[in-house]
């Protein structure tokens, strides 16, 4: 069992303004691909600058076990530089560089090397970025947006390139995004951040096996949230109701009521259920994450 | 890393390069050019500050005055440029780019980025200072010859010894800071063309407090015999040694003159340096040279110092 | 070879299309005893998914015995699956066509078709038949 390659304890940080991020603590397993998503201002940018030394936190603290690799949102390269110097650039910076798997890469994909940077496609400007973080041959590869502002072709494109580099060298990926739809194939853990703070991380097959959408006569909804909003084994994440129905999403046991019907939730839904009830949580003790 | 350093600012260095070269010639060309007029036009003893060399200066200032000019804008111009394209942009445009979460987020730390490019590219800059000078101090005796300006002349005093190797540091350390605060480009330009002429003008200001003026009384003329010392200050003393603001009308009636004519004043001074009063100057003399760039680059230096630890300090607090 | 392709609106679970694409490759006699199947690495390069996704499919169907991995050398083919002959497909599929064709004739419609070609599996189920 390996440890988590990136573990938060009590992480804070804050800008002149205000928290961005409060009191998160969370593990990512090793070898997994993290889906990190959140509305705008969540917090996910910050807790990646974090992770990757650009910020210093206020509170607690961001430990990467091996080397961290970072593709910014806006994917920055020097413009004036070709990409054969953008190669030498990554060399030159770092200990660990593969420039043979680099070149390969690049020839791969039919990006001259005399070309410079700043006349190359968006698409192009996006695996040259990726092309230098995977050259690092890092242990945990840190992208924040990257299939913003790139066309369907190129975002397939990167999405391969990234699920090659896992299949192939075991890396652990944490990706940012604000479409869920662009996650729901390619990673396998979830991670929630709302306003700040870390509402949802977890396996993403056991998180949508441990929720339902229940749909049953409003009359019902009474059985299951009690008081404090949870009864029993079951904890209503997000409620919405008309007239005579009500639908919720739950986490936990199916409830025995024959009138409720109850199926499992798409990856869509349980984001979208947490992101509307920012008092609901769902986080595993640290304990159970190496699994 | 130095491989990137010369990479991102080659452009810089090259252009500088480019420019001293080109400065280096057109001095050469016009020291060699001047030398021949002077042999052919000059009367013995000339270059030098005999009443008789004085048309020779003049003829030679005519003949130059392209490149008294460019001379003349240098001290001011030159370390506006340096703050502007090679300390603004360093740490600005990784800003403004964003290329600052590429370039610290590689293995080599944040720190070391910055010590290599604050090293290299300062020490270049101080390079290209010294070079200034040095081309400077060997062109200048050919039209000057025995007659030193170099103390007196604030702008001619920049542009030799220490100076410019000073300033040019100093201005790189001020955009340096500026591109690290403002993390845009053009505003941290413009910001350190202003810093530099208000810093000019308040150390001019200040360069009388570099050291205790000399103070001498003259009884026969206002003007000092050294034309290259710094005046501090002058005023009129009465017989009796007492400093006075001015002489007033009783003692000698003074008329105003007319037109470019002094004659009356020298007439009334006439008058009263017979009635006995005297003339106070302070003043800084030549030989104060080197005390006085080595103050100066000193203040300068220290300047540079501070501003480049501010601008490490906050780039290394990282609030990206 | 067997080469896998996604549908994205199916609803059906990523890992689930790859293992019913496998069985009925088995089935139509596309893959055979002794092919490989892809890497994990092949599959996600031209699929962008995740590999655990193909990890665990190629892991349901070394659990039914259907393939074994082979460290180092990759995931290989056991046994195929009773399915009948390729003739034998080749023979029945005639029938099925001459079938659809009495029924157009008959004036049935693609739903109806389903309906029936559904009740007649579900009654073949109830008597032991399938």
């Amino acid at each position: 069992m390996r440890p988590p390659v990136l573990e938060a304890t009590g992480l804070g940080v804050r800008y002149r303004r205000g928290w961005a991020l409060r009191d998160c603590s969370l593990a990512l397993p090793a070898g997994r691909v993290a889906a990190l998503v959140g509305p705008n201002g969540a917090g996910k940018t910050t807790l990646m600058h974090a992770a990757v030394g650009l910020l210093a936190p206020a509170r607690g603290s961001v430990v990467v076990r091996g080397q961290a690799a970072f593709v910014a949102q806006d994917k920055p390269l020097y413009e004036t530089f070709t990409v054969a110097e953008m190669l030498t650039f990554g060399r030159r910076t770092n200990l660990r560089w593969d420039q043979p798997a680099a070149l390969k890469r690049l020839a791969g994909l039919d990006i001259p090397l005399d070309r410079k940077v700043g006349r190359l496609s968006g698409g192009q400007q996006a695996q040259v970025a990726l092309t230098i973080a995977l050259a690092r041959t890092p242990d945990l590869l840190v992208l924040d947006e990257p299939l913003a502002n790139l066309d369907p072709v190129a975002r397939h494109d990167v999405m391969r390139a990234i699920m090659a580099e896992v299949a192939e060298h075991g890396l652990s990926v944490l990706l940012s995004s604000h479409v869920v739809s662009d996650l729901e194939e390619t990673c396998d853990w979830l991670v929630v951040l709302n306003g700040g703070r870390l509402q949802v991380s977890g396996d993403i097959e056991d998180l949508l096996a441990g929720h339902l959408v229940l749909t049953g006569p409003a009359e019902l909804a009474g059985t299951l949230t009690g008081a404090g909003g949870s009864m029993g084994r079951v904890q209503v994440v997000a409620a919405s109701r008309t007239a005579r129905q009500v639908r919720m999403l739950v986490r936990g046991e199916p409830p025995l009521d024959p009138r409720w019907r109850a199926r499992q939730p798409g990856l869509d839904e349980l984001v979208m259920g947490y992101l509307r009830s920012p008092e609901s949580v769902a986080l595993p003790g640290l304990a159970q994450v190496g699994r | 890393m130095i491989w990137v350093t010369w990479r991102q600012h080659r452009a810089q260095i090259l252009l500088t390069a480019a420019f001293l070269a080109a400065l280096g010639l057109l001095l050469l060309g016009s020291a060699i050019e001047a030398t021949l007029y002077v042999s052919g036009h000059a009367a013995p003893g000339c270059p030098g500050s005999a009443p008789a060399c004085a048309p020779l200066e003049v003829a030679l200032g005519e003949r130059y005055d392209a490149i008294y000019s460019i001379f003349g804008w240098m001290p001011l111009v030159l370390p506006a440029l340096i703050g502007a394209f090679w300390g603004a942009p360093l740490l600005g445009r990784e800003y403004e780019r964003g290329t600052h979460r590429l370039a610290w987020t590689q293995a080599v730390p944040v720190w070391r980025w910055l010590a290599v490019k604050l090293a290299v590219l300062g020490g270049v800059v101080v390079a290209g200072g010294l070079l200034l000078s040095l081309m400077v101090s060997l062109w200048r005796p050919v039209f000057r010859a025995g007659i030193e300006s170099s103390f007196g002349n604030v702008g001619v005093f920049n542009m030799v010894g220490v100076a410019p190797a000073a300033w040019w540091l100093y201005a790189f350390a001020l955009g340096t800071l500026a591109g690290t605060v403002l993390r845009r480009t053009m505003p941290a330009m413009a910001l350190v063309v202003a810093g530099v002429a208000v810093t000019m003008f308040t150390l001019f200001a200040l360069s009388e407090h570099y050291a205790t003026p000399e103070r001498v009384v003259l009884s026969d003329t206002t003007v000092l015999a050294d034309p290259d010392a710094r005046l501090v200050g002058a005023t009129w003393v009465d017989p009796s040694g007492r400093e006075i603001d001015s002489p007033g009308a009783e003692v000698c009636p003074r008329r105003v003159d007319a037109g470019r004519s002094n004659r009356n004043t020298e007439a009334w001074e006439k008058c009263l340096f017979g009635k006995g009063y005297g003339y106070a100057v302070s003043y800084h003399p030549p030989t104060m040279f080197w005390r006085f760039q080595w103050t100066e680059a000193g203040i300068l230096l220290l300047a540079s110092g501070v501003m480049g630890g501010l601008a490490v300090r906050r780039t290394l607090r990282r609030t990206a | 070879m067997i080469e896998f392709q996604l549908d994205r609106s199916s609803g059906v679970s990523t890992y689930l299309q790859l293992v019913h694409q496998v069985r009925q490759a088995l089935r139509l006699g596309t893959l055979r005893p002794g092919d490989k199947l892809p890497t994990a690495r092949e599959v996600v390069e031209s699929l962008a998914i995740n590999p655990n996704t193909v990890l665990k499919a190629y892991r349901e169907l070394e659990r039914e015995g259907l393939v074994a991995g082979k460290p180092g050398l990759g995931t290989f083919v056991e046994r195929g699956l009773p399915g009948g002959t390729l003739a034998d497909h080749t023979r029945l599929r005639r029938g099925l066509e001459t079938w659809v064709r009495q029924a157009r004739e008959a004036g049935l419609d693609e739903e109806d078709l389903r309906t029936l070609f559904g009740a007649v599996l579900a009654d073949a189920a109830r008597e032991g038949v399938a």
